[in-house]
C-alpha cells in the first residue's frame, strides 16, 4: 500500500504560561492512499495538535511529516491546495450566507468561477441546505453548520480530507449524513483522516484506527485486529484497554 | 506564490471585509456619523456661524459715511445660507453703560456705538474710532461679530475699532475639523482592524482562512486595502459634511491629504494588528484599545492648540503619532501648505507606519 502521509518521530511542545506541555510525543505512522483513517483518544491526547501539524497550520517541534510527498516544513504551500480541512472548532462567517461562505472558500482555493457555482449548488443539495443557501450562517443550527463546513472543505477537490470531530454534538440524522459523505468522498478516491469520540463511528467507517493517549500513539490497526488482539467485543473496550478508566484533565 | 495570486487573494479578503462591514449596521452608521456629529456638536458649540444675531447700532451721527456703514451691516448675510447673520436695530443717544446693560440683559449680542463726528472725520480723512460691545459669554457670536466688523472697517481705512473684550474665535471650526479627521482615521483604523481580527480569532474564521493556500501576506494586504478605502471614504464624507453643515473651508490639496491619511492609516492598521495579536477575543481587544487610544484623544490637541497646554502634556503629545497627523492635516487644510511644510510630520508618520506594520506582520501568526 502506498503511503500518502508519512509521519516520523513527530513531537510538539507548547510553552504556555511558563508551563511546558508535550502535546505530541514522538509519534510515527503512515496513512495509506485511499483509506479512511480514524484517530481516537481521550481529551487532550494530542489529536487536534497532530492534525494542525499535518495540515501545515503549526510547525512541529521536531520530526518529519510528508503529505503527498511534500515536506510540511518547506513545501507547505504545495500541500495546502491538496487537503481539505474541517476544524474541530466550527469556523464560518456568521454575517455571510451559506453560499457566500462557500464562495469565499472556493475563491481562496482558486476554484474557477463556473465550476464553483455548479459544485456549490450540487453540494448544497447533497447535504439538504439548498433552501438555506441565502441565509446568514449565524442563525444556523450546529448540524447545519457542520454540514456546511464539510462541503466547504471539498470544493477544491482535495486528495486528502481532514475532519476533526465531524460528528460531535450532532443528532443521529446529521451524523448519518456525515457518514454518507465520508463514504462517498472515499469512494471518489479521497483519503479521509478524522478524529472522533464515538467508538461505533470509528468501528463503522475506518479502515484503520489509531489510539492516542497523552501525546503517544498507543495502537494502530484495523478495528477487527484491535478487537481480536485485546480480546474485546467492541471498540469501546479496545479504547479502555489502551487508555484506562482514569478521567483526563 | 506569485504577486498576481497574492494580489488576487488580498482582493478576495478585502471584498469579504466590506461585505461583512456592510452587514454590521450597528457599526457602519456610527463609523460615518460619529465624527460628523462631533464636528457639528463642537463646531456649533464653540465655533461655527451665527444666524439672526440681534445687534444694536447706536448712531449719533447723521452723515453719509455712517448711514453707508449702517446699511452695509443691515444687508450683510451669511455665506452658506440665506439667513442674514445679524438682525439689526437702530437707535441714538444711548450711553455706553446703558448699552452694556442691554447686553447684560441678553437683548443684544452686540452694540456698535458710532460717535456724532464719525462722518465728518471720514470726510476729512481724520482718524476716528468706533466702539463695539459684545456679549462676552457667547464666545462664538461675539467672535464672529468682531471679525465681521474688522473686515468691514478694513475697507473704510482710518477707522479704529475699539473692542472692549475680544472673545471667541472664528477659526475654531477650521481648527477642529482637520484634527477630528485625523482622530477619526486613527481610532477607526486601529479599532476596526484589531476588533475584526480579534473577532475572527474568537470564531475560528481566521485560522480557517490561514488553512487555505492564501498567504499571511495576502490576508494582511487585503485587510489593509479595505482599511485604506474605508478610512479615505470616511475622511471625504467628513470633509463634505463639515462643508455642508458648518461651512468648513478646505484650502489645501486633496492629494496631499490623501497621502497623509494613507500613511497614517497604514500605521493604524499595523497597530491594530499588533494589538490584536496580544488578545484572544474581542472584549479584551476593546479593553486594550481603550488604554492605548484614549490618551491620544485627549492629549494630542484635537480640541485645543498644543501651545495652550502645560509642558508635561505637550511632551506626551510629542510621543504620540496622532499629534503629527493632526499637525500635518491642519497645515494642509487650513493654511493650504504643501509637502515642504509637513515633511517632518510625514517622516515621523512613515516611521510609525513602518514600525507597527513590520511588527504586525511579524506577530500575525499562522499558529492560532
Ligand atoms: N496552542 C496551545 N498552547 C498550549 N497548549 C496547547 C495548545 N494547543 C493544545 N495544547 C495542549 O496540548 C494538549 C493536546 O491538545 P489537543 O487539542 O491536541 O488534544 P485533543 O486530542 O484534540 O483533545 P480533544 O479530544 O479534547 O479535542 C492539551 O493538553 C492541550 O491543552
Ligand atoms: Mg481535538
Amino acid at each position: 500500500m502506498e503511503p500518502i502521509i508519512e509521519v516520523k518521530n513527530l513531537v510538539k511542545v507548547f510553552h504556555s504560561r511558563g508551563r511546558k506541555i508535550t502535546a505530541v510525543n514522538d509519534v510515527s505512522f503512515d496513512v495509506f492512499k485511499g483509506e479512511i483513517f480514524g484517530m481516537i483518544g481521550p481529551n487532550g491526547a494530542g489529536k487536534s495538535t497532530t492534525f494542525s501539524m499535518l495540515t501545515t497550520l503549526i510547525k512541529p517541534t521536531s520530526g518529519i511529516i510528508k503529505v503527498s510527498g511534500f515536506d510540511v516544513d518547506k513545501q507547505d504551500d504545495k500541500i495546502r491546495p491538496l487537503i481539505g480541512i474541517v476544524p474541530q472548532k466550527l469556523s464560518l462567517y456568521p454575517l455571510l450566507t451559506a453560499r457566500e461562505n462557500l464562495e469565499l472558500m472556493g475563491n481562496l482555493y482558486n476554484v474557477p468561477k463556473n465550476v464553483m457555482e455548479e459544485k456549490i449548488d450540487y453540494y448544497l443539495e447533497l447535504v439538504g441546505l439548498e433552501a438555506s443557501a441565502d441565509r446568514y450562517t449565524g442563525g444556523f443550527s450546529g448540524g447545519m453548520k457542520q454540514r456546511l463546513s464539510v462541503i466547504a472543505a471539498v470544493l477544491h477537490d482535495p486528495q486528502i480530507l481532514f475532519w476533526d470531530e465531524p460528528s460531535t454534538g450532532l443528532d443521529p440524522q446529521t451524523r448519518s449524513v456525515i457518514w454518507k459523505l465520508a463514504r462517498k468522498f472515499n469512494d471518489e478516491g479521497k483519503t479521509l483522516v478524522f478524529t472522533t469520540h464515538y467508538m461505533e463511528e470509528a468501528d463503522n467507517l475506518c479502515d484503520r484506527v489509531a489510539v492516542m493517549d497523552s501525546g503517544k500513539m498507543v495502537a494502530l490497526d484495523n478495528p477487527e485486529s484491535l478487537k481480536e488482539s485485546t480480546g474485546s467485543a467492541n471498540l469501546e473496550e479496545v479504547f479502555v484497554h489502551f487508555t484506562g478508566e482514569e478521567v483526563r484533565d | 506564490m506569485t504577486i498576481r495570486t497574492e494580489l488576487r487573494d488580498s482582493l478576495i479578503v478585502a471584498k469579504k471585509e466590506f461585505k461583512i462591514l456592510s452587514r454590521k449596521k450597528a457599526l457602519v452608521i456610527p463609523l460615518f456619523l460619529f465624527p460628523i456629529i462631533m464636528i457639528v456638536f463642537f463646531g456649533y458649540g464653540m465655533g461655527g456661524t451665527v444666524k439672526n444675531a440681534p445687534i444694536l447700532i447706536v448712531n449719533d451721527d447723521t452723515g453719509r459715511a455712517s448711514s453707508f456703514l449702517v446699511q452695509e451691516i443691515g444687508n450683510y448675510s451669511g455665506k452658506y445660507d440665506g439667513n442674514p447673520m445679524f438682525s439689526v436695530t437702530y437707535t441714538k443717544d444711548m450711553s455706553q453703560s446703558e448699552a452694556e446693560s442691554k447686553i447684560d440683559a441678553g437683548i443684544y449680542k452686540g452694540v456698535l456705538l458710532i460717535p456724532h463726528d464719525y462722518s465728518d472725520s471720514i470726510a476729512k480723512n481724520e482718524s476716528t474710532s468706533l466702539t463695539l460691545l459684545t456679549d462676552s459669554s457667547d464666545t462664538t457670536t461675539s467672535g464672529i461679530i468682531v471679525n465681521f466688523m474688522k473686515q468691514l472697517l478694513a475697507k473704510t481705512g482710518s477707522v479704529i475699532l475699539n473692542v472692549p473684550n475680544i472673545y471667541g474665535n472664528l477659526e475654531y471650526l477650521d481648527f477642529l475639523t482637520p484634527g477630528i479627521i485625523a482622530l477619526t482615521v486613527f481610532m477607526g483604523s486601529v479599532a476596526t482592524t484589531g476588533s475584526a481580527i480579534a473577532g475572527e480569532k474568537e470564531d475560528g474564521t481566521l485560522v480557517r482562512m490561514l488553512m487555505t493556500p492564501v498567504s499571511k501576506r495576502s490576508v494582511i494586504l487585503g485587510k489593509t486595502i479595505y482599511q485604506l478605502i474605508l478610512q479615505l471614504a470616511r475622511a471625504v464624507v467628513l470633509i463634505f459634511a463639515a462643508y455642508l453643515l458648518v461651512g468648513f473651508h478646505m484650502n489645501g490639496s486633496w492629494l496631499i491629504i490623501a497621502l497623509v491619511l494613507v500613511i497614517f492609516t497604514l500605521g493604524g492598521v499595523g497597530m491594530g494588528i499588533v494589538m490584536s495579536s496580544r488578545v484572544e477575543d474581542m472584549e479584551s481587544f476593546f479593553q486594550l484599545n481603550m488604554l492605548v487610544t484614549m490618551p491620544s484623544m485627549f492629549v494630542t490637541g484635537v480640541f485645543f492648540p498644543l501651545s495652550s497646554v502645560p509642558n508635561w502634556m505637550r511632551y506626551i503629545a510629542y510621543c504620540l503619532p496622532l499629534t503629527y497627523a493632526i499637525d500635518a492635516m491642519r497645515a494642509i487644510m487650513i493654511k493650504g501648505q504643501g509637502l515642504n511644510a509637513i515633511s517632518t510630520d510625514l517622516i515621523i508618520l512613515s516611521l510609525f507606519a513602518i514600525v507597527t506594520f513590520t511588527l504586525g506582520v511579524h506577530l500575525f501568526r499562522r499558529e492560532a
